[in-house]
């Protein structure tokens, strides 16, 4: 699995963009733990206290949205993950 | 040579910090540029000159930052300083507000959704008051335009158990046993937008602020309503002879014992009245006010200062415009100078003495 991770956050993966995970994973909130466990500064800027994904963080499997598909939960069938910051702010 | 003083100017778009004395100043910055830093905080205490900010992201949510080295470098720990408890059910939405505790070492922070963190080892742990979060009237405290905000916290260096909050909307809490119970002191104070205009709580307080020597002595002020306490912020009357408006957001206090604010038209509008940036002084507990003018513009202004954007320290006093000016006066507000004109917006202004 390969995680592809906005600008904004690559002070927190080591100065890196793109994060290689390595086994497999069955779920979107899996494949984080193992993105978690190599890059532990990550977590809280990803998801909130209550371990959702933060109103404005998408994270997409492939191209596919996960808030709009199963949340966390999402079955992986692809092994790209895609971590952006959305278009808002002001 | 005068002591130098340290201004942490949070703003939209980062932290920068200033140095002055004499009347020149340099600056730093921008400190986490892009992030928004709604409050900030220089511990002085026991020599220790250990400096804390809050920037927020838009898209990361917000954190406190610790620096030792006066603001040169900044940590962002792996896993967050302050977060809300996974049975609160609720994500942190923003800090509000830095502030240290009555004795050496508890530092409190303020935070939307209005909730209290105190710490007791110098900011090394951190835990939610619980006293305050079941706190019967939460379910029916409202968020006002900045949110659920936690936003003021006055503490007391000779009674470390007395503490003042100040929440929009709730109003003015306080705890007489270091947080572990807490009561309601609103008794005076509008809330012109509810049907019954006096309630018990609900008032959307925008800042209190205690006098340097009188400690039963507080000032607030109000989402339409300047009052003061003699009686420790427990009962307050309305000092609103002589201002133009009673809305505004920032209120600070001297240590020559004189109040400042910078009042605003009305809520509808929240510019300053007439175009004019005018801060008004009280130096008589708010019998009277005085608009200050001297070097301050008086045509075409149309200001807003936060209520975190208004400070003081000795008879110094800053304020910074949402339009990025910054301010300051030497003299208890007789006269004023900008420091700097082009800032972000700027949302707390806090000065210190070294």
């Amino acid at each position: 699995m390969k995680v592809y991770l906005s600008g904004h956050l690559k002070q927190f993966a080591g100065g890196e963009t793109e994060v290689s995970l390595p086994g497999s994973f069955t779920s979107v909130g899996e494949a984080l733990g193992g993105l978690w466990s190599l890059h532990p500064a990550l977590r809280d800027r990803v998801l909130d206290e209550q371990g959702k994904i933060r109103t404005h963080v998408n994270v997409f499997l492939g191209d596919k949205s996960v808030k709009q598909a199963n949340g966390l939960e999402t079955a992986i069938d692809t092994d790209e993950l895609h971590i952006f910051n959305a278009v808002s702010g002001g | 040579m005068p002591n130098e003083t340290i201004l942490l100017v949070g703003t939209a778009k980062g932290l920068f910090i200033l140095r002055g004395g004499g009347g020149k100043w340099s600056i730093e910055g921008p400190h986490f540029p892009g992030l928004a830093v709604y409050s900030a905080f220089l511990d002085q205490r026991k020599g220790r000159n250990e400096m804390w900010a809050a920037p927020a992201s838009w898209h990361f949510g917000a954190e406190l930052c610790k620096s030792t080295d006066m603001g040169k470098t900044w940590d962002q720990p792996e896993k967050r300083r302050i977060k809300m408890p996974a049975t609160t059910k609720k994500p942190l939405e923003n800090i509000w507000q830095i502030t240290a505790g009555g004795d050496s070492d508890s530092l409190y922070v303020g935070v939307a959704p209005a909730a209290l963190f105190e710490s007791h080892d110098r900011g090394e742990t951190w835990s939610l008051n619980k006293g305050l979060w079941k706190h019967p009237h939460r379910k029916q405290w409202q968020p006002g335009f900045g949110g659920l905000c936690l936003h003021t916290i006055v503490t007391d260096p000779k009674n470390p158990k007395d503490i003042k909050i100040a929440i929009s909307t709730g109003g003015v809490y306080q705890s007489a046993d270091g947080g572990e119970t807490w009561k309601v002191t609103n008794t005076g104070v509008s809330a012109y937008f509810m049907p019954n205009k006096y309630p018990e709580f609900g008032q959307c307080v925008h800042k209190i602020a205690r006098h340097p020597s009188k400690k039963k002595l507080f000032f607030l002020q109000n989402h339409h309503g300047v009052y003061r306490s003699r009686d420790g912020a427990i009962t307050w009357e309305e000092i609103e002879s002589g201002l133009p408006s009673n809305f505004g957001f920032g209120l600070t206090v001297s240590e020559a014992g004189s109040a400042f604010i910078v009042p605003l038209q009305k809520d509808a509008e929240r510019f300053t009245c007439e175009g004019k940036l005018r801060v008004y002084r009280t130096r008589d507990e708010g019998k009277s006010w005085q608009p200050l003018t001297k070097g301050l513009p008086q045509k075409n202004a149309y200001e807003v200062v936060l209520r975190d954007a208004v400070t003081s320290t000795g008879n110094n006093i800053f304020f910074g415009t949402k339009n990025g000016k910054l301010f300051a006066s030497h003299n208890d507000g007789d006269s004023w100078k900008m420091i700097e004109g082009s800032l972000p917006e700027i949302c707390c202004v806090k000065a210190y003495t070294l």
